[in-house]
This record gives structure tokens, C-alpha cells and sequence, in this order.
């Protein structure tokens, strides 16, 4: 992970496009700016940058089962919670399934665990749409290239 | 007796599920949704609650409301928002969109 920029993916280790699911892992960082403020003397993962996390991991699964031609954003967040308190340096696994692929919309449900407990979990809605720029495309790509996206799931190789 | 019950139910039409399904998921009040209600213009329903009320429709329904295309032919001048989202109108389409995939 690097939290400044985002980055909140750091592998991808599984992705099925059959069953629809993705497995990725994530560490926290031992060092970074947000643990600063968030919180002095007791240095926790917030919790909207756990949700980003389970975010971007089902983003992956949408851009592989949409064969990188569409961009999915988060709408809606529900039943997110919090189970346990995330630290610096702890290794993360993430894992993100579909509910439902509608018309220009997806549901998914992903969840995060630390040392293989259940730490949070989330129903989470995305719009997507045709990437609306070159520039948000080629930077996706290189993420992907960054994170061991798998070249099969790309449309144009 | 059982068969009776299950005709009744089966005889539960696409407007009232649909209208259950509005009011449970905008926490709309049941007797405000009429068939000739209009989910934009009359119940206020933004966009984003639709996304709801649509993944509940396909759910319930087994079909993929087909949101983009319809997006599309509002914006291209070549349908209504009242073909589409009037709820009698609205039903109309899940009616077809069930018999297709049955057939």
C-alpha cells in the first residue's frame, strides 16, 4: 500500500473470472503520513480507507469480467463494518465476489482479513462506464501491470 | 386450499411487487405509489436509489432491466421518461422482459 497515492492493492494472487471472485493482498505500511492524525500515539487504518481498499479490489474483478473496456466508481457503501482495528504492518488479505452485474451497474461483496480473521466487510454498488479518458485508461493499465493483473483478462492482447 | 393460495400469489401483479419493492427501498410510504406515479418526476427518486430499486427488480424478477439502453434512448430523443418510468409503464417492461426470457 501507499496510502498518499491511493495505492491500496499491492498483488493480485487470484482472480476466476468463471466463479466471478478475486483474492488480493494489501500491506500496511509501517510508516505514513495519515498515521500522524489518525491517531497520535495510536496509529490505526481509517476506516474509509479500508472500505477503498475493498473498493479497489472489487474494481479489479469488474475491470477483468468487463475485459478492460469500462471503468467501474463506487456509488454506495452498505452493511460496511469495522470488526478490528487495522495497524501499521499488518498483512492483508482482500477478497471481492459479485452479488449482481446489472444494466451499467454492479453489487459486490468483499471483505478483508488479517492473519485469516474476518476484519471488515462491505456490499458495495459501482457505476461504470467506457474509461472516459485516454489518460485514466493508460493509468489503469499501468497499475495493472503493477499489481500482476493477469494479460488474459485484457480485450486487446 | 393450498392451490388457491398459490394463485394468489401468483396473481400478485408486477405493479404492486414493484411498488413494494419502491416504498421498502426509498422508505416511500406504500399509498403514495400509484401505477400512474412517475419514479423521477412524482416520487423524487434520484438515480442512485434506482440502482436499488433496479438490483432489487432483477432479483425478484430474474431479468437485467436494461438501464444503459434506456439511458440512451431518453438522451437520443427517442423515448420518454414516462415509457420508462411510470410505473404501470414500468411493469409493462418487466412483463416483456419475463416473457422473453421464458421464451
Amino acid at each position: 500500500m501507499n496510502l498518499e497515492y491511493f495505492h491500496l492493492i499491492d498483488r493480485i494472487v487470484q482472480l476466476d473470472l468463471a466463479e466471478r471472485k478475486i483474492t488480493v493482498e494489501a500491506n500496511v505500511p509501517q510508516h505514513s503520513t495519515i498515521f500522524e492524525g489518525h491517531f497520535p500515539g495510536y496509529p490505526l487504518m481509517p476506516g474509509v480507507l479500508l472500505i477503498e481498499t475493498m473498493a479497489q479490489t472489487s474494481g479489479w474483478l469488474q475491470i477483468a469480467l468487463m475485459k478492460f473496456e469500462r471503468m467501474p466508481f463506487l456509488a454506495a457503501v452498505k452493511e460496511a463494518k469495522m470488526r478490528s482495528f487495522i495497524t501499521p504492518g499488518e498483512a492483508l488479505t482482500v477478497e471481492a465476489g459479485i452479488e449482481h452485474e446489472g444494466s451499467g451497474f454492479t453489487v459486490t461483496n468483499a471483505k478483508i482479513l488479517s492473519g485469516g480473521k474476518l476484519a471488515c466487510n462491505a456490499t458495495l454498488t459501482f457505476r461504470h462506464v467506457p474509461f472516459p479518458n485516454t489518460e485514466l485508461r493508460g493509468h489503469m493499465e499501468v497499475m495493472a501491470e503493477r499489481i500482476g493483473f493477469p494479460q488474459q483478462a485484457r480485450a486487446d492482447v | 386450499m393450498f392451490t388457491h393460495k398459490f394463485k394468489g400469489l401468483m396473481m400478485t401483479s408486477t405493479f404492486d411487487r414493484v411498488a413494494t419493492i419502491i416504498a421498502e427501498t426509498c422508505d416511500i410510504p406504500r399509498d403514495t405509489i400509484t401505477p400512474e406515479s412517475h419514479a423521477i418526476d412524482d416520487l423524487g427518486i434520484d438515480s442512485l436509489d434506482f440502482l436499488d430499486i433496479a438490483f432489487a427488480i432483477d432479483k425478484a424478477f430474474g431479468i437485467k432491466l436494461p438501464l444503459e439502453k434506456w439511458t440512451q434512448e431518453v438522451n437520443d430523443g427517442k423515448a420518454t421518461t414516462e415509457q420508462y418510468f411510470v410505473l404501470s409503464n414500468l411493469s409493462a417492461r418487466i412483463d416483456e422482459l419475463v416473457a422473453a426470457k421464458g421464451a
